[in-house]
């Protein structure tokens, strides 16, 4: 039967060994060397694990994690593949040589790659805040919303209700100047403790929590007692939340 | 603050980056889903299979039906063939077509034969260009930028028996080139050596009228086109040429000349650093040509990057020595010629010579004896 490798990551080594079996679905995961650079895999179908449950794919997902953090302490350096790579063999070159002839073509910019995040790991950041109290903040602090909102209590209910409009629209429009303020402030902020930053995409919350920024940070992993001193400064300010995660394998920095 | 993970809250973060991120592989050695390689689709919705993929709309182009399309038109995936005709390359590449209305870059296989070089669109079965090995005359690899800012890309220019010139891009192309020149030498046929690509692509220059030639063309040149009813002043791409009688500037788009002057109306030449484009404020060199039209002055505003000066050399060696450029029909056999040069040399064309240039060649002829 046609054989294939899933591949979890690259790490630093040149030992052919077995992590044992703590693969997907049980499988028994080693590495496969190329000079000073190894592939961590383990063997498989050549087709795409995927299901309709979510367990499952939860399971597997959590399960590549945890062989790519073995692989990571035990090596020191990791790069990390996401999640279905799977090399596969063609007719007549089994899959073992197509991952070498990879590693081969590919060898400069891997090891550059494994040079770049020696001893670093990535970190995750979300900085969200709470649009009620902020809203409520401005009106307090920007003479213009506050004489608006003063200016209502005087009005019939028809102008009232014009009144009320314009002040949600100015609003809106304030808060969106302030959040862009608060992202180049936090950023400027972040960037001194880290040495890269990728801006992610934010995500929706629930209802009273609005995400200002999503960010995955790479720095080594002494420094992040010094990003959770600054994150903290902001966590505590007014309204506003921050989440803090990782050490993560530098999935975002490959 | 201490960072936190293995909670369940952190899942969430884990799982983007599992399915997001990761080093990616760039090599046709990987599993893929219905013919695209897994690490292009979104693997949250490939992995829960195709159906589910389809459901959410990821990727509707690839909707079942154009799979089944796709899957039936991967079969007969090789252009037909002569009698002893082989296949020696397959590579895939693009032709780019610039003869119909308008230009682009024609994507397909490039396929190298004992015989030809194809290039085949297999989703239409269809072949945009082939040429026989024996028409190559020439291959030249040029840098040029790619699309991608920045970026270079190797462009292969294909010269053919009649100087046609055809402008290739493939995966590799020093591959490509170094293949077809391998082919030919198996098949005893040789290629020009150091061929020199033409400076212009060879645009249809149908519009010179008789005893016309140009003297001056360049790249792409931009025309300010003027107002009329309700479309306002724009500038559209071109090409500008100057003949020994007129100034023309000919649209890319509508194939025509748009703008022409004869150049003893053109009154003087300028040039000025303007705004060009209403998307950025960078200012550019612009040509104003003026010129008289009914008797009023006209200005004809061109742009276009570098070339500019070389243009306003051009127009004022006309402005300049205008009377010189006159032109005159020869009186014995009508060919239009400048009329210094016609009374100074003569006519190049039937050997008239005007009665004043007799006398003095006479003059000369006897002083020398």
């Amino acid at each position: 039967m046609a054989e294939a490798r899933y591949l979890y990551c690259i790490v630093e080594g040149n030992e052919e060994i077995t992590l044992g079996n703590i693969g997907i679905e049980g499988s028994s995961v080693y590495t496969i060397p190329y000079q000073d650079l190894c592939a961590v895999v383990h063997n498989c179908l050549p087709e795409p694990y995927k299901s309709e449950d979510k367990e499952k794919v939860n399971l597997w997902l959590t399960t590549h994690e945890k062989v790519v953090d073995v692989a990571w302490e035990r090596f020191g350096t990791v790069l990390p593949l996401g999640f279905d790579t799977i090399i596969k063999g063609e007719e007549g070159i089994t899959p073992d040589e197509n991952m070498k002839k990879w590693l081969k073509d590919d060898y400069e910019n891997l090891r550059q790659k494994l040079g770049k995040l020696k001893d670093r790991a990535e970190y995750g950041v979300q900085i969200s805040w709470n649009p009620k109290v902020i809203g409520e903040r401005l009106i307090e602090t920007n003479p213009e919303i506050k004489k608006l909102s003063e200016e209502i209590k005087s009005k019939s209910k028809g102008l009232a209700y014009m009144y009320k409009q314009k002040l949600e629209n100015l609003l809106k429009k304030e808060m969106e100047k302030e959040a862009d303020r608060c992202f180049k402030d936090f950023y400027e902020q972040i960037k001194r403790c880290v040495e890269e930053i990728k801006v992610e995409k934010t995500k929706k919350l629930e209802e009273d929590k609005q995400m200002l920024m999503n960010l995955s940070c790479l720095l080594s992993k002494e420094k992040s007692k010094i990003l959770g001193e600054e994150l903290e400064k902001i966590n505590n300010m007014k309204g506003f939340l921050v989440r803090f995660t990782g050490p993560w394998p530098p999935y975002s920095f490959v | 603050m201490e960072p936190s993970r293995d909670t369940h809250a952190t899942l969430v973060d884990l799982l983007d980056r599992i399915l997001d991120k990761g080093l990616v592989i760039n090599v046709d050695v990987i599993v893929s889903v219905a013919g695209i390689p897994l690490i292009g689709v979104n693997l949250r919705a490939a992995l829960a299979g195709m159906e589910t993929m389809l459901k959410y709309g990821v990727m509707q182009a690839w909707d079942k039906k154009s799979r089944a399309w796709e899957r039936e038109h991967r079969k007969k995936n090789v252009p037909s063939l002569l009698e002893g005709e082989e296949i020696v390359m397959k590579m895939f590449g693009s032709h780019y077509y610039s003869k119909g209305i308008c230009n682009a870059w024609r994507p397909g296989y490039f396929y190298l034969t004992n015989k030809r070089l194809i290039l085949y669109r297999q989703d239409f079965d269809e072949i945009t260009f082939q040429i026989p090995l024996e028409e190559i005359k020439a291959l030249v690899t040029r840098e040029e930028a790619h699309f991608v800012k920045g970026k270079k890309k190797e462009a292969l220019y294909l010269i053919d028996k009649q100087d046609q010139v055809h402008r290739f891009s493939a995966v590799e192309t020093n591959q490509l080139k170094d293949a077809i020149e391998q082919n030919l030498a198996t098949s005893g046929l040789s290629l020009e050596e150091s061929p020199v690509l033409p400076e212009f692509e060879e645009g249809p220059i149908d519009f010179l009228t008789e005893g016309e030639e140009v003297t001056h063309r360049g790249k792409k040149v931009w025309y300010l086109v003027p107002a009329s009813g309700i479309q306002q002043e724009t500038w559209r791409p071109g090409h500008l040429y100057l003949t020994n009688k007129r100034l023309c500037w000919w649209y890319d788009f509508d194939k025509k000349l748009v703008f022409d002057v004869p150049v003893d109306r053109i009154v003087s030449v300028n040039t000025e650093m303007r705004k060009t484009s209403g998307l950025d404020s960078k200012k550019e060199k612009t040509l104003d040509v003026a010129y008289r039209f009914n008797s009023a002055k006209t200005i004809a505003s061109f742009s276009g990057g570098g070339q500019i000066d070389e243009w306003v050399e051009a127009l004022n060696r006309i402005v300049s020595g205008k009377i010189s450029e006159e032109t005159e029909a020869c009186p014995q056999c009508g060919k239009p010629t400048p009329a210094k040069e016609l009374l100074e040399k003569g006519c190049t064309n039937c050997g008239w010579v005007s009665p004043r240039l007799k006398k003095k060649m006479a003059q000369a002829a006897l002083s020398a004896e």
